[in-house]
């Protein structure tokens, strides 16, 4: 089984309204594929995050999400400012959004931290742009194995 | 076969329109041969259909008020709700005794386990973490486990007040009498489809406690002309008069019976955290959020799927907005908004003896590989059909249509766009046949057909 590519949308900057649907839609997919519960609500959480994260701090993005055999991946890009330093974005509380996000009551730093809790693995590679790649293992022995 | 849900369709009524189906919540209609299916595995008995229909070919399959002759000791178990249905705004001990009047032997107000399990959810809230979902309303437990299943682990672990009040009646009634089990009867009465359904498909349990469920309608039409007459309890010159002292009247419970009032009494526990969410559209949407972790702050879920709450079950009388205005007035001029008892007399059994599983719906195959594949050539579909969701096909809308094809159900032509494509298909090729010509004919034939017969 290769990788098979079920979902590939594009995320608009600062359409707070829109913010949301691409992970509704990988939870209807992911029901689809009968999918674990557990994996569907880690997997929700993480897409909501990384949705948010291109709304609140990017130029625009997509987001794409594949199984492969027993893996769920779901990779996020856009198309910068980048994150200048990941591992404090990494921490909790540590948010750079600007103030005219925070006032909507957005930016309070817990979104990648959230992506790292519900991710087995987790890579982000910031420059210009960023690329944030999370894997999901979709059974446990595949967790305790991988 | 006996039926497990208690909405059903009354196949003459039913038009073939598809409002029902566009508005269902789990998709769980489709209108095949004229006629609207209500697929068993994903009804949820939220009676959203009864509301859409305009032609009344939805009904509810309720208890009838003549089976209570069937046991020799009855009881009668009153939604908090109910104290709404009143204009006249009744006193509720005089409710209480009019249903006494109708042959129950006793009359419990599920009002009161209410008190007790807000109680005790606001201790269970304080010694647990994460956020919780109320239990009560059975339509919001069958739409996390089939929907939500990845919410289950947040349904509140306990009975419902309705089933602790059906445990404790039981227990009471063959305490004082010494009857077999099957001599007692139990009864609700009840607003709504879904706890209907509950009585044959228990949550959380192995069986319900119930005997039956009986629609508020029906209770109503026999106990209103006693209301209104002079036989009532305070001037006590009946020979139907009560056999019992009622206790205590739980106003504060009675809140529970419109939206906002669990939450009221939690805000009195001194639990804070809570929100209250009614209506099914709106219970969807704060799922929604709840399922990406989105709702900060919020410790436990009031969620009922009727619109205001209890009192906007399809079993009721009046309309939703007099009822529970009703009951805020009822509760607000007795100024005894407290609890009418105390933890320590209350004996319920609240944890649940099986607990909540999911049951995750909607899978194109059980197999994921063969899941992916039919999710491909689902998206084929899609593709090819017009995305109009005008439901002609008789599916919702086109996506659902696409599933329906994939998993063998329903065919392309169903829709009546790839319909028309097809006639026109075929039309522009019976026409491309026409100007063939047999091998006997030359070209100058079939110009000149018309004229050289003339």
């Amino acid at each position: 089984m290769g990788k098979n590519v079920i979902l590939e949308e594009e995320v608009e900057a600062r359409n707070f309204e829109r913010g949301g649907e691409v992970s509704s839609r990988l939870k209807t997919l992911l029901t689809r594929l009968n999918i674990d519960p557990d994996i569907i609500r880690r997997s929700s959480i993480i897409t909501y995050e990384l949705e948010m994260n291109i709304i609140i701090h990017s130029r625009g993005g997509k987001i794409v999400a594949s199984v492969e055999k027993d893996r769920l991946q779901i990779a996020a890009r856009d198309e910068g400012p980048g994150i200048e330093d990941v591992d404090r974005a990494l921490r909790p509380g540590f948010s750079t959004a600007d103030q005219d996000v925070r006032e909507l009551g957005f930016g309070a730093g817990m979104g990648l931290n959230n992506v790292d809790k519900y991710s087995d693995n987790l890579k982000i590679h910031s420059d210009e742009g960023t690329k944030v790649h999370s894997t999901v293992f979709l059974s446990r022995e595949d967790e305790e194995n991988g | 076969m006996a039926e497990i849900h208690s909405v059903l369709l009354k196949g003459d009524k039913c038009e073939g329109c598809t409002n029902c189906v566009k508005d269902c919540p789990t998709n769980a209609i489709r209108v095949h041969g004229g006629k609207a299916n209500i697929k068993d595995d994903l009804c949820i008995d939220c009676a959203e259909c009864i509301r859409t229909c305009e032609h009344n070919a939805k009904y509810i399959d309720a208890d009838r008020l003549e089976q209570i002759d069937n046991y020799k000791l009855t009881a009668a178990l009153i939604p908090p709700s109910f104290y709404g249905q009143f204009r006249e705004n009744f006193d509720p001990g005089r409710i209480m005794s009019g249903l006494q009047s109708l042959g129950f032997t006793e009359v419990y107000n599920v009002a009161r386990a209410a008190e007790a399990l807000s109680r005790k959810t606001a201790s269970f809230l304080r010694k647990s973490n994460g956020f919780y979902i109320s239990t009560s309303c059975p339509v919001v437990v069958r739409l996390v486990q089939k929907i939500y299943p990845e919410l289950v682990d947040h349904l509140l672990p306990f009975k419902s007040p309705v089933e602790m009040t059906a445990r404790k009646a039981r227990e009471e009634l063959s305490e004082e009498s010494g009857l077999k089990e099957s001599d007692i009867g139990v009864f609700f009465i009840t607003p709504c489809s879904a706890k209907l359904t509950s009585v044959k498909l228990a949550l959380g349990q192995e069986e319900s406690y119930l005997d039956g469920a009986i629609a508020v309608r029906e209770i109503y039409d026999h106990l209103y002309p006693y209301l209104r007459g002079e036989n009532s309890l305070e001037s006590g010159n009946s020979g139907k008069s009560p056999s019992i002292n009622f206790p205590l009247i739980p106003y504060a419970g009675i809140k529970w019976g419109q939206s906002g009032g669990e939450e009221d009494l939690l805000h009195k526990l001194k639990q804070p955290e809570v929100l209250s969410v009614s209506g099914l559209v709106e219970v969807r949407k704060a799922l929604d959020e709840l399922a990406r972790n989105n709702l900060t702050g919020v410790r436990y879920l009031e969620m009922v799927s009727c619109p205001q709450g209890c009192v906007g079950g399809v079993l009721n009388i009046l309309n939703p907005y007099q009822a529970k205005y009703n009951i805020r007035n009822l509760v607000r001029s007795r100024k005894e908004d407290l609890f009418s008892s105390r933890a320590e007399e209350e004996n319920y059994a609240f944890k649940l003896e099986s607990g909540f599983c999911p049951d995750q719906r909607g899978e194109l195959d059980v197999d994921m590989e063969k899941a992916l594949e039919k999710l491909a050539r689902m998206e084929e579909e899609e593709e090819i059909l017009p995305g109009l969701n005008c439901a002609s096909c008789g599916a919702p809308d086109c996506e659902t249509l696409a599933e329906d094809i994939v998993k063998g159900e329903a065919e392309r032509i169903d829709c009546i766009f790839m319909l028309r494509q097809e006639i026109q298909r075929l039309a522009d090729q019976v026409s491309n046949l026409s100007r063939e010509l047999p091998p006997v004919f030359s070209e100058d034939d079939a110009a000149d057909g018309d004229r050289s017969r003339s």
